[in-house]
Order: C-alpha cells, then sequence, then structure tokens
C-alpha cells in the first residue's frame, strides 16, 4: 500500500514520521507533494526518506490512500487540481478542519462518479504516536476503507469512527488540545521556575506530571474526580493549589475553549460552504501558481473568491 | 414538657438524676453551670459537652480529673432525624462511653467519631453547611421563577431535587463527579447549566464558604 500527502507542511510531517517509526509503511512508499520547497518540513521529509515532489499530480498517481494534508482554504484548489487524476481505487483523507464530506465529493464527483472520501481529524502528537483521530467515512467509502484508514492511524495514536457531526467538537477537544497542554505546561513550568527550579528542569517534571497523570486516568476505571481526590491528602498542598484553580475558573476556562474552537471550526465551515474565501486567507506563493494555472481565475484584492465554479477548468 | 420530660430549674438536680448529661448552653454560661454542678459529679457519669468552641481540654479542667468527657457537633437536621454528628473523646472516655453515644445520637442521623481538630471543620461544612443548601435551593427555585413557574411549587421541587441527590450520594456510594457525568447528555441541557456554574466559580466560592466558617469556628473558640 502506498500513502500520499498533498502539502509537506506539519502535518504530513507528523504522520509520516508516525507511520514510518511505527512500521506500517516504508518511506519509500510514501510520496510528499508542495509548491513551496522552502518549508522546514520539507527537507525533514527528504531525510526521513519519503518521496518528495513539487507535482501533487504525480502523488495522486503513486498512492492509494491520499491525505489531503494542506490547510481548508486551499482544498477547493487542490480538488480542482488533482481531481481528473482521482480513481475509483483512491482513497481520498481529508484531514481540513471545518470541510465536509460532501463538499469534497460534491466537487469530485465532477470527475469520478464513486470517489472514496474519508473525513478525519488528528492532532499533532501523531509524530510520537500518541495522536487523538477520529474519522467519518463518505458515501462511497467502503466499510474496509474505513478499516484500513484506522489500521493506519491505530499505528500513531487512538483512532476510531464518529459521526461526521461531532467531528467539529473533536477537533476543539483534541485538535486544539494539545495547544491547551503546551500553553499549561509553560505556566507550570513558569511556576516552578518561580518557586526555583531550574527551567529545563521544568518543564521536563511539568511535561513528566502531565504525561502520568493521563495515563493513570487512561488506565484507570476510575473517574478523573476520584483520581484528583485521591491525591489531596486533608489539608494538605495539593488542595490548597486547586482552590486556587477553582477561583480562577480554570474549569470553565477549559470549557470556554474547547467550545471556542468548535464554534469557529464550524464558522470557517460556514464560510466555505458559502464559497467565500478571502484571498488573504490564501498564501501568497499559493494565489501566484494559481493565477498561473488558471487565467480565467481573478482574485481582485478586494472582493471574495467563489470557489466552485467551473470557468478555471483545465486540462 | 410536651414531650413527656421532666423539667426543673436546678442543674445540680439534672445531674443526679441522670447517668448521661447533655451540657447544652451557651458557650459564655458554660464555665459558671460547670462550677455549679461539678460537686455531683462523679465517675459513673459521662459528661457529653454540645457547647460551641469549648474544647475537651477547656471542659476537663473545669471538671473532676477522672470525669469522662465527650464533645459533640451536631447539625440542625438532627431536629428531622437527619442530622450530620461528629464527635470526640476526652481523656477518660473510653470505648463504651464512645459507642453508648454514637448509638444513642445515631437515631438522630450520622453520628461519628472523629479526632477533635475535625469538629471545627465539621462546623464550616455540616453546620453551618445547612445554611449554604437552603440558600442554593432559594436561589434554585428563584431561577425557576424567573422562567415562569409558581414560587411554592419551585420550592419543593427544589427541595426534593436536594434530597433525592443527597440520597443517591449516600445510598450509590458513587463519587459525586461521577454522578453529575451521568446525568450530563452531549450538548444536553444540564451540561449548558454546569458551564454556567463554572463560570461563576462556584466551586471555589463554596470552598471560600466551609474554609471562612471553619476558621471563624477556630477564632471563636480561641476567644
Amino acid at each position: 500500500m502506498s500513502v500520499g500527502f498533498i502539502g509537506a507542511g506539519q502535518l504530513a510531517f507528523a504522520l509520516a514520521r508516525g507511520f514510518t517509526a511505527a512500521g506500517v509503511l516504508a518511506a519509500h512508499k510514501i510520496t510528499a507533494s508542495s509548491p513551496d520547497t522552502d518549508l522546514p518540513t520539507v527537507s525533514g521529509l527528504r531525510k526521513m526518506g519519503v518521496n518528495f515532489t513539487v507535482s501533487n499530480k504525480d502523488t495522486v498517481k503513486n498512492s492509494d490512500v491520499l491525505f489531503l494534508a494542506v490547510k481548508p482554504p486551499i482544498i477547493p484548489f487542490i480538488l480542482e487540481e488533482v481531481g481528473p487524476d482521482i480513481e475509483a481505487r483512491h482513497i481520498v483523507v481529508s484531514c481540513a478542519a471545518g470541510v465536509t464530506i460532501s463538499s469534497i465529493e460534491k466537487k469530485l464527483c465532477t470527475f469520478c462518479p464513486t470517489p472514496k472520501v474519508i473525513r478525519c481529524m488528528t492532532n499533532t502528537p501523531v509524530i510520537v504516536r500518541e495522536g487523538a483521530t477520529v474519522y467519518a467515512t463518505g458515501t462511497h467509502a467502503d466499510v474496509e476503507d474505513g478499516r484500513l484508514l484506522e489500521q493506519l492511524m491505530a499505528s500513531v495514536g487512538f483512532c476510531t469512527e464518529v459521526e461526521e457531526d461531532l467531528i467539529d467538537a473533536v477537533t476543539g477537544l483534541s485538535g486544539s488540545g494539545p495547544a491547551y497542554a503546551f500553553t499549561a505546561l509553560d505556566a507550570l513550568a513558569d511556576g516552578g521556575v518561580k518557586m526555583g527550579l531550574p527551567r529545563r528542569l521544568a518543564v521536563r517534571l511539568g511535561a513528566q506530571a502531565l504525561l502520568g497523570a493521563a495515563k493513570m486516568l487512561l488506565e484507570s476505571e476510575q473517574h478523573p474526580g476520584q483520581l484528583k481526590d485521591n491525591v489531596c491528602s486533608p489539608g494538605g498542598a495539593t488542595i490548597h493549589a486547586l482552590h486556587f484553580l477553582e477561583s480562577g475558573g480554570f474549569r470553565s476556562l477549559l470549557i470556554n475553549a474547547v467550545e471556542a474552537s468548535c464554534i469557529r471550526t464550524r464558522e470557517l465551515q460556514h464560510l466555505a460552504d458559502q464559497e467565500k474565501i478571502s484571498p488573504a486567507a490564501i498564501k501568497k506563493t499559493l494565489l501566484d501558481k494559481v493565477k498561473l494555472e488558471s487565467p480565467s481565475l481573478s482574485v481582485a484584492s478586494a472582493s471574495k473568491v467563489s470557489l466552485f465554479t467551473n470557468k478555471s477548468k483545465k486540462n | 414538657q410536651e414531650l413527656g420530660c421532666r423539667t426543673t430549674h436546678c442543674n445540680l438536680e439534672v445531674v443526679q438524676r441522670s447517668t448521661l448529661v447533655f451540657l447544652a448552653t451557651k458557650p459564655h454560661v458554660l464555665p459558671g453551670v460547670l462550677e455549679e454542678i461539678r460537686p455531683a459529679v462523679g465517675s459513673h457519669h459521662i459528661v457529653v459537652s454540645l457547647v460551641a468552641g469549648v474544647t475537651i481540654q477547656t471542659l476537663q479542667r473545669l471538671l473532676p480529673p477522672w470525669t469522662k468527657v465527650l464533645r459533640i457537633m451536631p447539625n440542625l437536621p438532627c431536629v428531622v432525624q437527619a442530622g450530620a454528628m461528629v464527635f470526640s473523646r476526652g481523656s477518660s472516655a473510653g470505648d463504651k462511653d464512645s459507642a453508648l453515644l454514637q448509638n444513642l445520637l445515631s437515631s438522630c442521623g450520622l453520628c461519628e467519631e472523629v479526632p477533635e481538630s475535625y469538629i471545627d471543620i465539621h462546623t464550616g461544612l455540616s453546620g453551618s453547611g445547612v445554611a449554604y443548601v437552603y440558600l442554593f435551593a432559594e436561589a434554585l427555585a428563584e431561577g425557576a421563577v424567573k422562567m415562569g413557574m409558581p414560587g411554592a411549587l419551585a420550592g419543593r421541587i427544589a427541595a426534593q431535587t436536594l434530597l433525592g441527590a443527597a440520597k443517591m450520594l449516600l445510598e450509590t456510594g458513587e463519587h459525586p463527579a461521577k454522578l453529575r457525568g451521568d446525568v450530563c447528555t452531549p450538548g444536553g441541557t444540564t451540561i449548558y447549566a454546569l458551564h454556567q456554574l463554572e463560570k461563576g466559580a462556584l466551586r471555589a466560592t463554596v470552598m471560600n464558604a466551609v474554609e471562612a466558617a471553619t476558621t471563624r469556628a477556630c477564632d471563636m473558640a480561641k476567644e
């Protein structure tokens, strides 16, 4: 089985690294493409032994499972470009936040009658094989296609199938989750430093504390509230600290964060569905490339771009 | 008198007629009372103090040296046999005396022996705690009234909700966080409401309340 990544940024790098480390895929069976060769992840992929190319079409031709690992506003351009090369054998996996299966199928159906589409939401810790991934299968993706993806993603962490309408919530929780954790860890380390620890040690201990706690929770039948209680001896240090967290509204901040990320994901999806993306959302190199390849598609600076028209059809 | 108990103006008479003597005066009155009854207190007596803020050490100092002394902190719902009581024993009180007290008072609710240092905490948690619950019940009902329910009905439902939730806690022995989770269907009404409570830092506020009452109990005991 060969795997391709359209896009050679953080996500492609993380997944490629994870798959190769897990031994489910040899590096030479992976192809990644991007018009931007200056990305630091590009050299990382090359060093891994992944086949790198500037041609998205080559990636499609050489892959059975095709990951769309680009930012959401770029997806329509990619589908337009590689659509003609998509065959019934391909499993197209979109990792783009807020991009619906139906929007992808709608686009691909103009090229291939029964495109297999799976929508996936993962997170960066796939890079250390502790990712959290969910996926939803599209209209023409079989149970076996879902299982294949699940096997791949399970090699780099936890993976389970969900209904598509839950994916935005997953984005808010585990998609963005590592960022919340990094923020917490940074602050915990600050606390350690304030109380006299050297920074490196503080970071190391903070990270290990969260890692250990997460592991305990995953391996325990107990409720996190119970596990918390187990750490809080009466009148001790921990309960004093927890009181501070509660006073600061720690819990509600976390709830707010998950909610905000989920809502924003839906907003972006809604914007995409309306087919109105401002050019500012698209990187300049990509814009130039698009202009070169589709002279009929004009991107006026002040206006919005309609992305799903057929005016820019090319051979 | 309505319950069929004998009443008297004479404290000594109570001590002479009883084996188990409860001290239920206000704190500032107690020293005088102890001085008064001291001559009549014998080794067969069990003296149980309900007086807030008066330590076992003080009680033992004001009574004959070998007197069996216990100190108890009840709470208001003892009146409906759903009280929460903790007690501690003095140096001369033995297992039999503790067992006697515990058996007697279990008829009024939960009764447990604890180290004396927990008594002020019990005040903050459960002695005063009853008032926190009344406040919460009132607020729940008020919310319902705002949404259109008549006050009297809202009040009864609020009380029953607290009673039912407490009963489940006591009978299932489950962690409250687990029971809370069981009520929260994804994206449902409960989780939306809980988010509001968390935004208001309810947990910290309640912790503050227990802390304030406990600290105050300690301070008052010192006065």
